[in-house]
This record gives C-alpha cells, structure tokens and sequence, in this order.
C-alpha cells in the first residue's frame, strides 16, 4: 500500500496565521473563536478568502500538475449569503482550486464535524489509487446567523468558553477558521497511515449511548497499531454533555482509558468543517515539539467512563496521535498520524 | 455484472411511494426532501433482501449531488425570520440522508457526502473505487440525489460491490 | 381547558409531522416520550420548546425543563393555562 504523506500545510485562525503562531497561542492557552476583520480583498466570499489563504500557504512552492487534486472540507461553505446568490458548495471549490491553479474537477466532503478526517481520507485514497501524485485538502468556515441560530435553538451552545470533559460543560463555542494540509506520495515528516468512517446507525442528533461509530473507529484504527506507540488521542470534546460522555465510552470500549486524551475546541471553538484539519495541523506541531497540548478549559472530571484528559501541557511519548471526531448524521472518523512517516 | 439502478422522477408523489413501499415507518415525515429520497431510493434497491435490518459494518453509503441540503437549507433559513426550527436544522447537512439510511437499514459502516460540480460518472466511480480501500467495506449503496427544492430533483441510486 | 387540550394536540401534530394522526389518538395522560406514549426523541422535545414560545409566549430554557412540562398533554396544557403571555 503507497504511505501517504503531509508535505505542506496552511492555517488561517483567529490566534494567527502561521502554525508557530497558532501553536504559541494553543501552549499560553489563549482562546480566540472569530476573526476581528472579516471584509475581503479578492472580491471572494469571506470563507472562499480564508480557504483559499490557507490553500496558499500549504502549498507554497508546490507546482500544481494535472495530476494534483483538491478536496474541500466543509459543512455550509457560504451559507451566510443564501438566498442572495449559489451558495453550492461546489462552486466555491471551483472557486478554490481555480485560484491555487489546480485544473482537476474538485471533490467537496460534507460530513457534518468529521468533515476534516472524512477529507483527509478522501486525499490519502486517491493517493493510494495511483491517479494522483499530490492532492490539496483544505478545510474552512465562516460564522454565519444560519448556523449559529440552529446551534442556539438546539441549545447546543454555552453561555461561556467551552470546557471539554469538564463536568460543568454547557455545551459548545462555534469558532471560524480555515486549514489545508498537502497530501503527497513523496516522503514527507508525518504520515497519514490509516483513517476511517463509521455510523452509528442510531440518531441523526444525538450521538450513540454506547460510543458505538467512534468505538468501531478506534477499533478499526488500532488495528496494526501498538498501543504503546500511541501519544495521545486528540478527541472531539465539543464540551456538549452527551458528546464528550460517548466519547469516554468509546476511549473506554477501545481499552484506551489511560492513553492521554486532549481537546483543543476550548481554543478554537468548533470550527466543524475545519475542525479536523486545523486540530490535526496543531497536533503535528505540539508533538514535533514533543508534547502533549493541554485542554484548556478542562478543570474536573465530568464523564463517567475513566479518561486520562491533558489538563496541562506533557510530554509527548510514542510514535504517532489518533484524531478522532463525530458529528450529525451519526458519523464518527479516525485518523493516525505518525511521526517520521516509514517505520 | 448487471447493476441494478433505481430512480424517482422529478417531482413524484413521495408520501404515496412510501405508502406503496414501506408504510410503517413514521419518522419518514420527519425527514427532509432529501432524505426522504435517499430513504425511498434504499427501499427500492435492498427493500427484499434477505436477513435484511441484521446490523452489518460492510456496506458503505455513499450519497453525491451538486447542491447539498440546498431545499432545505431554505426552508431552514425561512423559519429564522420567525422561530428557527430544530426540525429542519438538523437537516442543514448533505450526509444526513447517508445518516437515515444507516438508521433504517442497520448499516453501521461508512457514510459520505459529497458534493461535486456536476453529476459526473467516471469520477464518482473513482470516489467509489477508492472508497472500497477501506478494509471491512465489501459494497456501497451509491446515490447521485440533487434536490435543489422541494418539488424538482435528479434521484438515482444503485449497488455497487467492491 | 377541553378546548386547550384539543387545539394543543393538533399543534403537536402538525410542528411534529406526526402523520395520519388525530386529537383523539393521543391520550390526555398518556406520556409523550419513551416507548410508551408518542415515542418523541429529543428533536421533538426542542421542537414543542420552539411551539411553547410561539404559539404561547412561554420559554423553557432547557431540555430538561422542557422534558417536565411535556409529560403528557394534560401537563403541557395546566402549564399553558398558568403561563401564557399570550
């Protein structure tokens, strides 16, 4: 099987738009969910500038060949100007790509929050399939009236910063942002060497009472893997009370109870279509580093399956980190990225 | 292989489909446009298999279309100027139907959405070629579903095995 | 409150798309959610929170407290009669 490798990548956030930057920010524990400026230069949408930003800066110096590809993740792309003009999703990666200079036909994945993980994975498959020799995946955004009214009449939202696991949780922050990683067969410091997508073929809301999806994820994943090898486990810790209790469930089914576990949504806010992406990014960077990322807003156990949570920055012990997420239509996604790509 | 396809023309009666189909399965008028297609498309392709409703982690459901949840995306942002609906939000996402149909059928193993610029045969063959990297998926039901609104669409879908 | 009730359970009806139902088909006291009753999930449960505010002018706040006053009809409809601002 071709191993498929990180070979660039580009954030535009709120906290900065360099990864020492975002990285920084994430170690201080500083939190910002919203851009201060939101008018744009290019005549784009907001959220077309910001993904194409990204989709810049991780491929800068990369020559774009008719065998390069481009997958958007994201969950309502321009949705803040429906009604007004053609909000398809389809259209802004047209848009996308044709500012990057990539001339195959663009693949957008809408999976709800795994969006991130379920595009990764889109990008390593058509580089294991031999037809493409790069592929730019690019995850983004925006704030919107839309989705900010539909999380608030589903009371999904917290009246304050959101504390992932912690058992004063309210619920989640929406925050905006845009993050592309290179995908390339060419040898690059990090490999993606597995990912996956389940459902849990139980509620289109409410996430599964026994983990089942992220469970079977995990399962899946670990697979080929030695337990000792793995770092830690970056969740989805949206800090909504049923989200971050399946989760433990899962940890907990998958016998990873005493794995360090972190969640980064207490910086960003819930980027959804970015969220996989962008965590990802600031995960490889933390443990070039060699460490673990705290979670901030984390203070006292709040779910009822054991977990090891990072309240504090650690170091980072092990060759590769498991992302995981899950979202509406009962999907759930993992991923392992491994350090120094071949064993 | 001779691969079964199934369609519902522009526009159909979709409460008397499911009448006709299933009829026991009242979250049906729960669902959006979309997914009411999806799920209708499904009963069409595996509505007499055998051992079917037995949970199975093999069969992927791959759902693409060029304008998402776009019909219901609309209603939703009508329901904003009043009261926004928790109904019809959860419906503002183009994997929800994957999501019904798993829920219907037992199916708990992968489920996408895409979105692509036009309905485009060789590479959604490709997407779904590459989907069967994956090591349990063994087939997937595929479905091209762009409903733009809640009365004109394209929906079709078949069976696609690895 | 006969008519409360009445008119109650066609709003039910209607904001649920509970097809094919009628007024006399739910019980008074039967409970809305669970296997017993009507069989509502949690979508249903923010759904009569929205009905609650637009039709009565009353918010419930959280699920939970929704989850109170949706018992059954005959509660929803005693905590309209002492609630509604409108």
């Amino acid at each position: 099987m071709t191993k498929v490798y990180c070979i660039g990548e580009g954030l535009v956030t709120p906290l900065g738009s360099t990864v020492e930057a975002v990285l920084d920010a994430a170690r201080e524990g500083l939190s910002r969910r919203l851009f201060e400026k939101r008018g744009t230069l290019s005549g784009a949408s907001f959220f077309e500038e910001i993904a194409i930003e990204a989709a810049r800066k991780a491929t800068r110096g990369m020559e774009m060949t008719p065998r390069t590809g481009l997958v958007l993740s994201t969950t309502k792309g321009n949705v803040e100007h429906i009604g007004r003009a053609d909000i398809s999703l389809a259209a802004s990666a047209r848009n996308i790509a044709d500012a990057v200079g990539i001339t195959t036909s663009p693949i957008v994945v809408s999976n709800a929050c795994i969006s991130g993980i379920a595009a990764l994975l889109q990008g390593m498959r058509m580089i294991r399939s031999g037809e493409y020799d790069n592929v730019v995946v690019v995850g983004a955004e925006v704030h919107s009236d839309f989705v900010h009214s539909g999380f608030d009449c589903l009371k999904a939202l917290s009246p304050e910063p959101c504390r992932p696991f912690d058992k004063d949780r309210q619920g989640l922050n929406l925050g905006e942002a845009a993050a592309a990683i290179v995908l390339s067969a060419k040898a690059g410091p990090w490999e993606i060497s597995d990912g996956v997508i389940r459902n849990d073929a139980n509620h289109i809301s409410g996430p599964s009472r026994t983990g089942e999806g992220s469970y079977k994820c995990l399962r899946y994943v670990m697979d080929g893997i030695d337990k000792e090898d793995i770092a830690f486990v970056s969740v989805h810790g949206t800090a909504t009370p049923y989200n971050d209790e399946m989760e433990s469930i899962a940890l907990h089914r998958a016998g990873l109870s005493d794995v360090p576990i972190n969640a980064l949504k207490g910086v960003f806010g819930h980027t959804l279509g970015a969220a996989g992406i962008l965590e990802a990014i600031v995960s490889m960077a933390a443990f070039d580093k060699g460490i673990v990322l705290p979670t901030k807003g984390f203070h006292e156990m709040g779910v009822s399956y054991p977990v090891n949570v990072s309240a504090q920055e650690r170091p980072a012990k092990g060759k590769l980190f498991i992302k995981l997420l899950s979202g509406f239509g009962g999907v759930n996604g993992a991923m392992v990225f491994r350090k120094g790509g071949a064993l | 292989m001779k691969m079964k396809e199934v369609s519902i023309p522009s526009g159909a009666n979709l409460t008397a489909i499911y009448r006709e189909l299933v009829g026991n399965y009242p979250k049906f008028f729960k669902m959006d446009t979309l997914s009411k297609l999806g799920f209708l498309l499904t009963e069409m392709l595996v509505g007499d298999d055998p051992g079917r409703f037995t949970p199975r982690e093999d069969r992927a459901v791959l759902v693409f279309s060029r304008n998402g949840c776009l019909a219901n995306d609309l209603n939703y942002a009508k329901s904003m100027e009043d009261f926004p609906s928790p109904a019809l939000f959860v419906y503002t996402l183009p994997n929800i139907v994957a999501g019904e149909i798993s829920i219907r059928n037992k199916y708990e193993g992968e489920t996408s959405a895409y979105v692509l610029e036009k309905y485009d045969r060789p590479l959604i063959d490709g997407i779904v070629r590459q989907a069967f990297q994956d090591r349990i998926t063994r087939d997937a039901i595929v479905a091209w579903i762009d409903c733009p609104s809640d009365t004109e669409w394209t929906a079709m879908a078949w069976i696609e095995t690895k | 409150m006969e008519n409360l009730i009445t008119e109650l359970k066609l709003k039910i009806i209607d904001s649920l798309n509970l097809d094919g139902m009628t007024p006399e088909d739910i019980d008074n006291d039967a409970p809305l959610f669970g296997d017993d009753g009507l069989g509502l999930d949690s979508i249903d449960v923010l759904e009569l929170i929205v009905l609650m505010e637009k039709s009565y002018g009353i918010r419930l706040d959280s699920p939970s407290k929704g989850k109170e006053v949706f018992r059954s009809v005959a509660v929803m409809a005693q905590y309209i009669a002492d609630n509604r601002t409108k």
